[in-house]
């Protein structure tokens, strides 16, 4: 019973980020255990580039480093983490769009079709028509889509992790659904 | 069928088999007879299974993924970057710390300083303090000495210079009324109320031989300033006698000379 909660002590969030935040180094890579392949799906689904989504989990843990002393305690660790992973793949995304434009401003119109095809869905497979229509989400939409479809949480575990309740987070689910099957029929002419 | 929207919410839900199963089990049964919540369903499906082809992809890609090394580079690369922050932080301390010994030579130099000025200067040290005339301001006694010779003698010298002009006029005047012309009673009660004003400084410092040429000066203007505005002949010969007599411009001209080279 002893070595059950030692151990469970010692995958505490909580615990750990207590330990970090003095300056524990072994406490931080059980973190980084813990949580990165939760990030990854995160990133992945956003980004849809192993490099660039591996690159992103590298910078939400940097940027929970940086901003451990902001977490407060009892604060729900995983919703504060992957708020921070989610703002990191946004900022990513409009750079990366802002870089895409600058480069398409350089270049002359006939090349402009060539350069098109980059965003044209019929060169996305059908999962990464879907992860790109996830990103398009609204925030609480995205979060439930994102948990149970790439999480697999359970409803019960979402609204726990949301602090929500059971109903809303069905809501939320549903409304996701029918916003993707809108945005998937937009980028396929009807197609879904 | 009437009744749909009650159950619309929940396909996903019943799909996902998030239901309990008296709901689950109600919403079969209306699925049974529902072309409508049908293709409803349906349409979720498509969405649920565009997902699960994500879903499986993603796997294929988080499987190539060595996750236990990726764990200890993270953690090493937070650190390292942290590691050359707190470096760079402890460099620029060390260049505020150059500046540190020349701040406090400085700091130590003022205050050296104010010692030593104050130890020269404090009044303590001066012997007759310069608190003359209730003044709140105490400076050496020296200082306070030179500056009243200084004065003395300027004022001396004007006074003497001015004295000499009206008497080389008396001398060169070639008639009584000519004399009288510029004798003015004005003039001369002037030079003798700043004869009475230069008796104080003559008394307190030394210049003996200034005093004593002075006064006789005053006497004359004195015995002059009692003559009627219109001076007779006998009267302007013997004032013109008494100032040759007492070689009254020689010694002008020494003590104002001695008064120059501060030799009184």
């Amino acid at each position: 019973m002893e070595l059950e909660n030692a151990d469970h002590g010692q995958s505490d969030p909580e615990f750990l980020v207590a330990k970090i935040k003095n300056g524990d180094k072994e406490a931080f890579m059980k973190l980084v255990g813990l949580y990165q392949q939760k990030i990854f799906v995160l990133t992945y689904s956003m980004v849809h580039e192993r490099e660039d989504a591996l690159d992103l989990v590298q910078e939400t843990f940097l940027r929970l480093y940086e901003k451990i002393n902001t977490y407060r305690s009892g604060e729900n660790f995983n919703a504060w983490l992957m708020k921070i992973a989610r703002n990191i793949c946004l900022d990513f995304i409009r750079r990366q769009k802002a870089r895409k434009k600058e480069s398409l401003d350089q270049l002359s119109p006939e090349r402009l079709d060539l350069a098109d095809t980059d965003q044209d869905p019929a060169h996305f497979n059908p999962g990464e028509l879907i992860s790109r229509a996830v990103v398009g989400l609204p925030a609480k939409q995205q979060a439930v889509f994102i948990l149970h479809h790439y999480q697999e949480l359970k409803y019960e575990e979402i609204a726990k992790e949301l602090k929500i309740s059971i109903g809303t987070v069905k809501s939320l689910h549903y409304k996701a659904v029918r916003k993707l099957r809108k945005l998937l029929a937009r980028q396929l002419g009807g197609e879904a | 069928m009437k009744n749909c929207r009650y159950y619309r919410q929940d396909w996903l839900a019943y799909w996902l088999g998030e239901l309990d199963s008296n709901r689950q089990k109600m919403m079969a049964e209306h699925l049974a007879r529902c072309q409508r919540c049908q293709n409803e369903l349906n349409e979720i499906k498509d969405v649920i299974g565009r997902t699960e082809d994500w879903k499986s992809e993603l796997g294929k890609t988080m499987a190539d993924i060595d996750w236990d090394r990726l764990q200890v580079a993270i953690t090493d690369n937070v650190f390292r970057q942290k590691e050359s922050q707190s470096a760079a932080g402890t460099a620029a301390t060390l260049k505020h710390r150059h500046w540190q010994p020349a701040l406090a030579g400085l700091v130590a130099g003022l205050l050296l300083g104010m010692f030593f000025s104050y130890l020269l200067l404090r009044p303590e040290r001066w012997p007759e303090s310069a608190s003359r005339g209730n003044s709140k301001v105490n400076l050496p006694a020296g200082f306070v000495q030179r500056v009243d010779l200084a004065l003395a003698q300027r004022e001396t010298l004007d006074y003497l210079e001015r004295s000499q002009y009206l008497l080389l006029e008396l001398l060169q005047a070639k008639s009584p009324d000519e004399a009288s012309a510029f004798l003015t009673q004005d003039r001369i009660q002037k030079l003798l109320t700043e004869k009475k004003y230069l008796n104080n400084q003559l008394e307190e410092v030394k210049l003996a031989k200034a005093k004593m040429l002075c006064d006789q000066i005053e006497m004359l203007f004195l015995e002059l300033i009692q003559l009627s505005p219109e001076m007779s002949e006998t009267e302007l010969r013997s004032l013109r006698e008494i100032i040759e007599g007492r070689q009254l411009l020689l010694k002008i001209n020494l003590v104002k000379k001695e008064l120059q080279t501060s030799e009184v």
